[in-house]
């Protein structure tokens, strides 16, 4: 099997600018991979680290969380709490063995068509070299197999 | 009320004693072994509505609690009155002081130390392993978990009425003793307690299968006060950490 890994990488955007930088890639018919999945939610503050887990629950390989640039956010400082909130949870992940390499952050802005189909692309090849999270998956299928005693 | 220990079931444990006559205090002991801390009864229901005073028996981490828990309302800081102890070399020593502000130096030199104080081997080894090392580590240790949430219960941090596992619309967590929601809760909760633990081991002594949850909860300590030096429980009136920012936060992960 010769195959291309393809990885399934879920994007957390917020609404006001990284989903309109999204919007702007498409509008500006730039073309980037389409591995990625993009949940739109109000804001990055919004975006709670459960959200996180639960992608990873339903087996994605990688994860992008994306918002406003700092004094940008449309809640004026929506997305300075979310930074203090990643920054915590990142080192979590890193200790507790979920290499961040796979979640990664970035602020990606209204106009920015161009980074956000650029960022997308670099992420899936990323996380494409990287191949599938096996240890979560491993983990996945232990929960899906029946009970033993 | 006085909150303090008495005998426990064996002659090294001591339990909760909760005094509101004179004549139970002839129970009351404090040894080595009182080191459990008390300060999450205080946020049991009802136990402070009816607005009398409490006195309670604390060492400094128990006093850090109280702080923490009166910088996030939970309790009125008057309506405390601290019987504060330290245990040094299996001495008792009293602390002067009854009012939590009283404490304030106390934390103060407690921060101080704090960088070495939170330093431990076991969790310098798993700082130097590789990430698919660590997820093994924490694979073994928390595949033991049975979710019987002592952990959680043991915590004077963990007040919620409502815990993020006992919501089933959505289920947050996989609520069956699977690695994969022993995983998740184990993350959640050292999660929930960033920047809130004063590192008491309520829940290390708690867990029934010994999981070094401390040690998790440790390096988030450092964490918080590398990144933002935030040590918690300073005083009633600190910020939470995860409740507030810098507009210079560092940010050099942000792609």
């Amino acid at each position: 099997m010769n195959e291309l890994f393809e990885p399934e990488i879920v994007a957390f955007v917020c609404t006001y600018c990284t989903y309109a930088g999204a919007d702007l890639a498409g509008t500006s018919r730039l073309k980037y991979a389409p591995n990625v999945r993009i949940v739109r939610l109000p804001c990055t503050g919004r975006i709670s680290p459960m959200f996180i887990l639960k992608a990873l629950q339903k087996g994605a390989d990688g994860i992008l969380i994306s918002g406003c640039h700092p004094g940008d956010c449309h809640f004026t400082h929506g997305n300075y709490h979310a930074r203090r909130r990643w920054m915590v949870f990142r080192a979590l992940l890193e200790f507790t063995g979920i290499p961040s390499e796979r979640v990664k952050y970035s602020w990606i802005s209204a106009a920015e068509g161009g980074k956000f189909a650029d960022l997308m692309n670099s992420i899936t090849e990323d996380i494409r070299k990287l191949g599938p999270f096996d240890q979560y998956k491993a983990l996945i299928k232990e929960t899906e197999a029946p009970a033993t005693f | 009320m006085v909150i303090g220990y008495k005998p426990g079931t064996t002659a090294d444990r001591r339990r909760p004693h909760f005094i509101r006559t004179p004549e139970e205090a002839d129970q009351l002991v404090l040894d080595s072994a009182c080191i459990t801390n008390l300060s999450g009864y205080l946020v049991s229901e009802g136990l402070l509505s009816d607005e009398k005073a409490v006195a309670i028996f604390l060492k400094p981490d128990g006093i850090r609690s109280i702080n923490i828990l009166a910088a996030e309302a939970q309790l009125n800081i008057d309506q405390i009155l601290i019987l504060g102890f330290d245990i040094n070399d299996n001495q008792v020593t009293a602390l002067e002081g009854e009012k939590v502000e009283e404490f304030a130096t106390l934390i103060e030199s407690i921060k101080e130390q704090a960088p070495d104080a939170l330093k431990n081997p076991l969790l310098e080894k798993i700082e130097g392993m590789t990430p698919k090392e660590r997820f093994t580590f924490w694979q073994k240790e928390f595949s033991r978990c049975i979710k019987c949430y002592a952990c959680r219960q043991a915590c004077p941090m963990c007040y919620c009425r409502r815990c993020i596992v006992d919501c089933n619309q959505p289920q947050w967590v996989n609520t069956s003793s699977h690695t994969l929601g022993n995983f998740e809760w184990n993350i959640v909760r050292a999660f929930h307690l960033s920047g809130r633990c004063v590192g008491c081991g309520n829940c290390d002594r708690a867990c029934p299968v010994n999981i070094p949850l401390r040690l998790i909860n440790a390096k988030m300590a450092q964490e918080v006060l590398g990144s933002f030096d935030h040590f918690a429980g300073m005083s009633h009136t600190q910020e939470p950490v995860l409740a507030s920012f810098k507009k210079d936060d560092s940010e050099t992960f942000i792609l």
